[in-house]
């Protein structure tokens, strides 16, 4: 197994009371394949992808990434395992606005895996050819469509040659043939071995699933 | 661990969130640039009065105590008091070279200024010093040309004289030549080298322009009334390998002796430079204090309104910070970055303070005539300040940040 959450859940404090936000829940993923993760709103599909993906830590079970436990990590070890090992691809294509596009593809190199500023180049020009951008290089992020934003922040998380991909609704903000595009993508780097988990509601994007997964069903309270 | 060239990385896009924030940095940099224009011009012309005040004593001599005389003070103010004391005489000059007893030199000497001296075809003005030989080396006058005054040209009253560097050029005189002044005829002995004037303000000394002085032994000089009461202006006492401190306690001993010899008439007057130095030095430490005191509660407030400025861009910027948390940014790196922020902000407004604390001190120099001076260490410490007060105001902030929860931080709009 790539990675692996046992008994993962999570809950909130909020005005005193304790919040749900994941059902304990386990599930395994492996190379190769792209996972999408469906249920009704509030059932933790992000909650889930964030507890993998170690932005958040479980209030009990634990996430085994090549078998080694998150929850041993600490921040910088979290920190660094996101930058080369993991790759986000959000709802909303969030870059910063200040740089251009390559910029904002080579962003996680600032943090980490390759450091020379000409390989570094060379790959993100590379990784804006391969998503068709490679001509909007210099410009700015407003100067782009929502799509064209999209694929660039599907760049972004390819920079430093993920093992996992998560995926938060990618498709959310897309009209249909840009929801193709990207999912074509996540496709394409789930063939070529990566791991892709995708939170989605789009009933196409579960078409290009290799497995789905309904938290709903997946999820299970251990008893108590 | 953090790398030099992640600071560089994080300074750079720090640098560019200012940027794009342009008019809320300016503002909340320009608290912090008007306190660095307090501390550069409160520097800059604290150290222009303390160079001012150490070339004055410089002038004067640090080790040295000035004796001149002057009207009576206390009781006998206003009254004719000449039947008690006339005043400083040689008898005192040599009441106090028997105290010193080869300690240090004394010379002494009298006075006329505005005198006309005339050579073959040309002539000046020039303040006519009659002076004992020792006051010449004690005033530190060393000469260009020919030789300076010779005990023997008093004890035999040679009519010879020695004359400031400028007033030789006036009279084109060199060696030999012979002046008139009065009714009296010397020949040029010595052209000193240039010396200046002697800095006296603020000192109750009267001033002496050296460059424009004809010197003639004591014993010739042509002072009526000098030379019949053997009066002086003033004596110069320069000590041998003392140290200054112990001048104080020298100028209370000259000035018991004179007591006793003026019979409590106080027609003199004891400068110490080196006392001087210190009131001045406490005077300008106190315009320190003040002015650092002023500029210390600018930075503050500056350093304030830079923290509330770098927590509303916190605020703003919790998605950004969510972002860079997901693709590997560590805690560090977003402390980093807005210490960067904080630090950035503030060298700018340093920087910017500094330039207008420098015209500042400038037109203070301009138009109140106040003496100015940059020392690079002064103008250094600005911007020092100004970063200091980025790194202590933005570290509360940079923290703020970078305790966020990535997860949370990813879900603000």
């Amino acid at each position: 197994m790539l990675i692996q959450g046992d008994n993962l859940h999570r809950e909130f404090e909020f005005a005193g009371k304790s919040i749900t936000a994941l059902a304990t829940t386990s599930l395994a993923v492996t190379a190769g394949e792209l996972l999408t993760l469906t249920g009704p709103s509030g059932s933790g599909k992000s909650t889930l992808l964030n507890l993998l993906s170690g932005l958040d830590r479980p209030s009990g079970g634990e996430v085994r990434f090549e078998d080694q436990p998150l929850n041993s990590f600490n921040d910088a070890q979290a920190a660094a395992l996101r930058n080369r090992a993991f790759g986000f691809i959000f709802q909303t294509p969030h870059l910063l606005p200040y740089k251009t596009v390559v910029e904002n593809v080579a962003l996680p190199c600032s943090y980490g895996g390759i450091r020379d500023a000409q390989t570094i180049d060379e790959r993100a020009h590379g990784l804006l050819e391969y998503v068709g951008l490679a001509e909007y290089a210099t410009h700015y992020p407003r100067m782009l469509s929502a799509g064209e934003l999209q694929r660039v922040v599907f760049a972004r998380a390819l920079i430093n040659r993920p093992r996992v991909l998560f995926a938060d609704e990618p498709t959310g903000s897309l009209d249909a043939e840009n929801a193709h595009r990207v999912l074509s993508l996540l496709r394409q780097e789930a063939v070529a071995g990566k791991c892709v988990i995708m939170a989605t509601h789009d009933a196409e994007a579960m078409r290009f699933a290799t497995r789905r997964l309904n938290l709903d069903k997946f999820s299970h309270a251990l008893p108590g | 661990m953090l790398y030099p060239a992640d600071v560089y990385a994080d300074a750079r896009d720090a640098w560019s969130s200012l940027r794009r924030r342009a008019v809320r940095s300016s503002l909340s940099a320009l608290g912090i640039a008007i306190g660095v224009v307090a501390l550069v011009s409160m520097l800059s012309i604290g150290e222009g009065a303390k160079r001012a005040t150490l070339q004055r004593i410089s002038s004067l001599g640090i080790e040295t105590v000035r004796i001149e005389s002057a009207p009576p003070l206390n009781a006998f103010a206003g009254v004719d008091v000449t039947n008690l004391s006339v005043g400083l005489t040689v008898a005192d000059a040599q009441r106090i070279a028997a105290w010193l007893a080869g300690r240090g030199t004394l010379g002494y000497f009298a006075r006329n200024d505005e005198q006309l001296v005339t050579a073959a075809n040309h002539r000046a003005l020039a303040t006519v010093v009659g002076a004992s030989a020792d006051w010449l080396p004690a005033e530190t006058l060393r000469a260009a040309a020919g030789r300076l005054l010779l005990p023997s040209d008093n004890l035999q009253q040679r009519r010879v004289c020695v004359l400031g560097a400028r007033l030789g050029i006036t009279l084109a005189a060199s060696i030999g030549t012979p002046l008139h002044t009065g009714n009296q005829i010397c020949k040029v002995v010595g052209i000193l080298r240039p010396r200046g004037r002697l800095l006296t303000e603020g000192t109750g000394l009267s001033a002496l322009d050296f460059d424009n002085a004809l010197i003639t032994p004591f014993t010739t000089s042509p002072f009526p009334s000098g030379a019949r009461q053997r009066g002086v202006h003033g004596m110069l006492v320069r000590l041998r390998n003392n140290s200054p401190a112990s001048l104080p306690g020298v100028a209370e001993n000259l000035k018991a002796i004179l007591r006793e010899t003026h019979r409590d008439v106080t027609n003199y007057r004891i400068v110490v430079p080196y006392a001087l130095l210190n009131e001045a030095r406490d005077t300008q430490a106190l315009f320190q204090l003040v002015m650092g005191a002023i500029a210390g509660l600018s930075l503050l407030v500056g350093g304030i309104g830079v923290m509330n400025v770098m927590l509303s861009n916190v605020t703003e910027q919790t998605h950004e910070i969510g972002l860079r948390m997901a693709v590997g940014a560590t805690r560090a790196r977003i402390v980093s970055l807005y210490m960067c922020h904080s630090a950035l902000l503030c060298f700018a407004g340093g920087v910017v303070g500094l330039m207008l604390g420098i015209a500042a001190a400038l037109l203070v120099q301009t138009y109140a005539g106040w003496a100015v001076a940059f020392s690079l260490l002064g103008l250094c410490l600005g911007p020092a300040s100004a970063l200091l007060t980025g790194l202590v105001f933005g570290l509360h902030p940079a923290l703020r940040a970078a305790a966020l929860n990535p997860a949370l931080a990813l879900r603000e709009s």
